[in-house]
């Protein structure tokens, strides 16, 4: 009794029946994103997971079909209205379907700046999924321009860069928007502000150049990995993150972080390479 | 002798008469009624007026150019982002690179210039005239706007009852700025709304304005600071580049709506 309670209870049982174990991953690719390189993301969770993956176009030009105003008049009711209030149902505007209609009609334009609404936008997503597709056996995994948020405790919203879900979705304008960037450059853009009259979001950025992932960053893919990853451990295990801030599925609050977990490491820690060797052998079994 | 020509007191009155009313006469019914003189409706006049789309600009002040004439804090420097700068090029206003992506210019150079590049074009501008209703028609589109002078609306109405005239047109664009005078009208009727100030990520607001320039009503095109007012996106501050490249979406959307092919290139 005494020796059981002294024995260390493993964090992740060793095959959890609870796991899902997908026969397939699809990928969706984000074009407004040059740096992206989604089939290197795929190549990824294969080599990590065992995961048989296929990259697919982005998700609403794979999946809109013929009624994209439909399409744009549900993504358009999907916005966020007030940062600091819970989501409120407000029938869209018709210069703001206009407006999604052009994005979806155009997939490689970016307009970063809107906020959505993470799980209603996921619901509209998840709407369009075939039942032949609606399943845990398949895992959808999409790289969007978007920038989703959800409303947390504090009251308020906040963009995220990764949202795990049915499907998830990994917000390439959430890596750049979500995680904080550093404290002095909040202080500089303030100070331009005040001698400028204007925001000069650029001028402010420059000497902070490299401290934060930006807009079609070089960098962009290597951390898209980590972010898919986390969606597909979610997706398998229900647990994407991990408290090592080394670890590629490490939950960053700051860009530093971020950095730290995804460039620089861009490493699982040992608890989580285990995980990954037991989704492997999972994996490998269900194939077999 | 005298330095200047003879010409009598009648005769300048009956020059001033007939400019206005072929003017007047002209625009009764026209393409594009642009609502409101700031940087955007000026651009999208002188866009439209390059197209050769017959427009009229009307602007409630004796002075068009908006806020254009000053940036922030009643400085008279005018900041804008790249790609802003390149229609200052095309305007021939001459600016200063401050630092990456970002350029500086005195607004009153940036303002006389734009205002100057519109009437060059061949835009015409309604000015000191206020805008006070819209007119509708079939399926409550919206197919032009009442009119009145200014000071009328600036007198008790007891002193002044002046009834407004109104215009004709295929579109109007609303380039009112945060009052979005025109999208307010179609409100008033039910026929439209405003969204409050939200849910932006304000960094990337400038880009959101331009992106959801266009059609806002059928009959009625929003540009400029109208935009954030109708959409909800959030003052941005003296930012001028969003409301040159927002008048230029604001004609192009104009330009396919009128089922117009660009005739040729801004220089």
């Amino acid at each position: 009794m005494a020796q059981a309670s002294r024995r260390r209870k493993p964090a992740i049982p060793e095959r959890d029946p609870d796991w899902d174990v997908p026969r397939v991953a699809y990928i969706y690719q984000d074009p407004s994103s040059s740096t992206l390189r989604a089939d290197e993301v795929a190549t990824y969770l294969d080599r990590v997971l065992g995961l048989r993956c296929e990259v697919r176009d982005e998700f609403f030009v794979h999946y809109g079909g013929a009624d994209l105003e439909g399409l744009a008049r549900a993504v358009a009711a999907t916005r966020v209205r007030h940062l600091q209030r819970p989501f409120e149902v407000i029938e869209p505007l018709y210069g703001e379907v206009q407006f999604e209609l052009r994005l979806l009609e155009e997939p490689a334009k970016r307009v970063p700046g809107i906020l959505y609404d993470a799980y209603r936008y996921m619901a509209v997503m998840a709407g369009l999924l075939p039942p032949s597709e609606r399943s845990l056996k398949v895992l959808h995994a999409a790289f969007q321009h978007r920038l989703l948020g959800t409303f947390d405790e504090d009251g308020r919203y906040h963009a995220r860069s990764v949202v795990c879900g049915y499907p998830s979705v990994v917000s390439t304008s959430g890596i750049v928007e979500a995680p904080a960037k550093p404290e002095a450059y909040y202080k500089v853009k303030a100070r331009l502000s005040m001698a400028l009259g204007s925001v000069p979001f650029e001028a402010a950025k420059e000497p902070f150049k490299g401290q934060f992932i930006d807009y079609d960053d070089p960098r962009l893919t290597e951390v898209a990995k980590g972010y898919a990853l986390q969606a597909a451990m979610y997706h398998v295990t229900k647990e994407p993150f991990c408290e090592d801030p080394d670890c590629r599925l490490f939950n960053a609050h700051w860009q530093a972080e971020l950095i730290r977990a995804q460039v620089e490491s861009g490493r699982l820690c040992a608890r989580h390479r285990a995980v990954a060797a037991r989704v492997r052998q999972a994996l490998g079994s269900a194939r077999a | 002798m005298p330095i200047f020509g003879k010409a009598s007191e009648a005769e300048v009155t009956r020059a001033i008469l007939a400019g206005f009313t072929k003017d007047l006469d002209e625009y009764a019914s026209t393409d594009v009624i642009i609502v409101g003189g700031g940087p955007s409706g000026l651009t999208a006049a002188r866009e439209l007026a390059l197209n050769g789309v017959r427009s009229v600009v009307i602007e409630r002040n004796n002075y068009v150019g908006g806020g254009f004439w000053i940036g922030g804090y009643l400085m008279n420097t005018v900041t804008l982002r790249s790609p802003a700068q390149k229609y200052l090029d095309e305007i021939g206003c001459p600016y200063k690179k401050y630092s990456e992506n970002l350029y500086v210019t005195p607004g009153p150079h940036a303002c006389s210039k734009l205002i100057a590049a519109a009437m060059d074009a061949g835009a015409k501008i309604q000015n000191m005239t206020s805008f006070e209703d819209i007119v509708l028609r079939e399926k409550n589109r919206v197919a032009g706007v009442v009119i009145n002078w200014t000071p009328v609306q600036a007198l008790p109405h007891e002193i002044t009852c002046v009834d407004p005239i109104g215009l004709e047109c295929k579109l109007v664009i609303d380039s009112t700025g945060h009052d979005a005078y025109v999208i307010q009208a179609l409100e008033k009727r039910g026929l439209a709304k405003r969204i409050g100030e939200g849910g932006m990520w304000i960094e990337k607001s400038e880009d959101a304005v331009v992106e959801h320039t266009g059609m806002a009503y059928p009959g009625v095109i929003v540009a400029g600071m109208a935009v954030c007012s109708t959409f909800g996106l959030p003052r941005m501050g003296p930012t001028f580049g969003a409301m040159l490249l927002s008048g230029k979406r604001a004609a192009e959307v104009a330009l396919k709506e009128l089922g117009r092919t660009p005739r040729k290139k801004s220089k």
